[in-house]
Formats: structure tokens, sequence, C-alpha cells
């Protein structure tokens, strides 16, 4: 492989987009998986009930409030 | 990395071609994605539906996958529709 076709812009920023869709991709499958064990506590029925759904929509926004939490009482610590 | 030179039958160094390296990537990012999913489809419907393993599925089991399937599939979807907002809105 020729490795000044590693420079090539295009190259570069299909990695870069790839590389955003794959930490959005991971975020959304551990997230799903979290909230699924906290949400949806029975036999998985023909669809959510209105509080399994509000569960799982709301799981995931606390998850990411969590995040901002964590990373100011550390910077807070520094 | 020969599987990204297109094949040259004259003299040289292999041609590699920047299209053809992100065709097969995409191919591969979506065969690694779809493993992954499937894998974890499979672990949380086993965990609901499984729960006392028998010497075949009962029908109940076996009524319970494919609904468990539906629902991990909706969940996928609202937890991403979730982000979305939250990251707007930080």
């Amino acid at each position: 492989m020729d490795p000044s076709a590693l420079n090539s812009p295009d190259l570069q920023r299909f990695l870069n987009q790839e590389k955003e869709k794959a930490m959005v991709n991971e975020m959304v499958a551990k997230l799903t998986s979290v909230c699924w064990d906290k949400c949806i506590t029975g036999t998985p029925g023909n669809k959510f009930s209105s509080s399994e759904s509000a569960c799982l929509s709301n799981c995931a926004q606390r998850f990411m409030d969590l995040t901002m939490i964590i990373m100011k009482r550390i910077q807070s610590m520094q | 990395m020969d599987s990204f030179s297109t094949g040259s039958s004259g003299t040289g160094p292999p041609q590699f071609s920047t299209d053809e390296f992100m065709d097969q990537m995409k191919v591969q990012l979506a065969q690694a994605y779809a493993q992954e999913f499937l894998e974890t489809v499979r672990e949380k419907c086993f965990e609901k539906c499984i729960t006392k393993p028998g010497s075949s599925l009962s029908g109940s089991e076996s009524s319970c996958v494919p609904r468990c399937v539906d629902r991990y599939i909706e969940a996928t979807g609202i937890v991403g529709r979730a982000l979305l907002t939250s990251r707007s809105n930080s």
C-alpha cells in the first residue's frame, strides 16, 4: 500500500466520520443495554407499556446528566 | 493489506484505491455492527425468555423471543432518540 495514500483528504474525512459514528453507536448500544435491564423487568410483550417507554427515555437522559455531574465534580477536586 | 489492493496482472506494485478501501471498510463496519447487535439481543432475550432451559423450547418461550427482539429494537430507537435530545440540549 502506498503510504502517501493515507494523506488523502477524502480518506481522512471518511475515517473521522466513521470514528464518530462508531462512538455514537457504542454509546447507544451501551445505554440501551443498561436501560433495558433497568426498565424492562417482566417478559417482553407485544408493545411497551407507557411506563416502560417513559422509563427507557428517562433512563437515557439521566445517564447523560450523570456524565456532566461527574465531570464537574472531578474538575472541582483539581 | 492485500485485500485492499486491486488485482493487477501487469508489473509494478498493486494499485491502492481510496474509494475501494472506503467501500470495503463500510461493508466490514456494517457487518461488525450487525454481529454485535445480534449477540446483544441474543443475550438479553435469552435472559428474559428462557428462564428454565428444558429439553426443547416451550411454546411460550418460542413466542417470547420474536417479541423480545422487536422490543429491543424499539428500545434502541427510544434510547437513540433520547440521546439526540439530550445532546442538542447540552
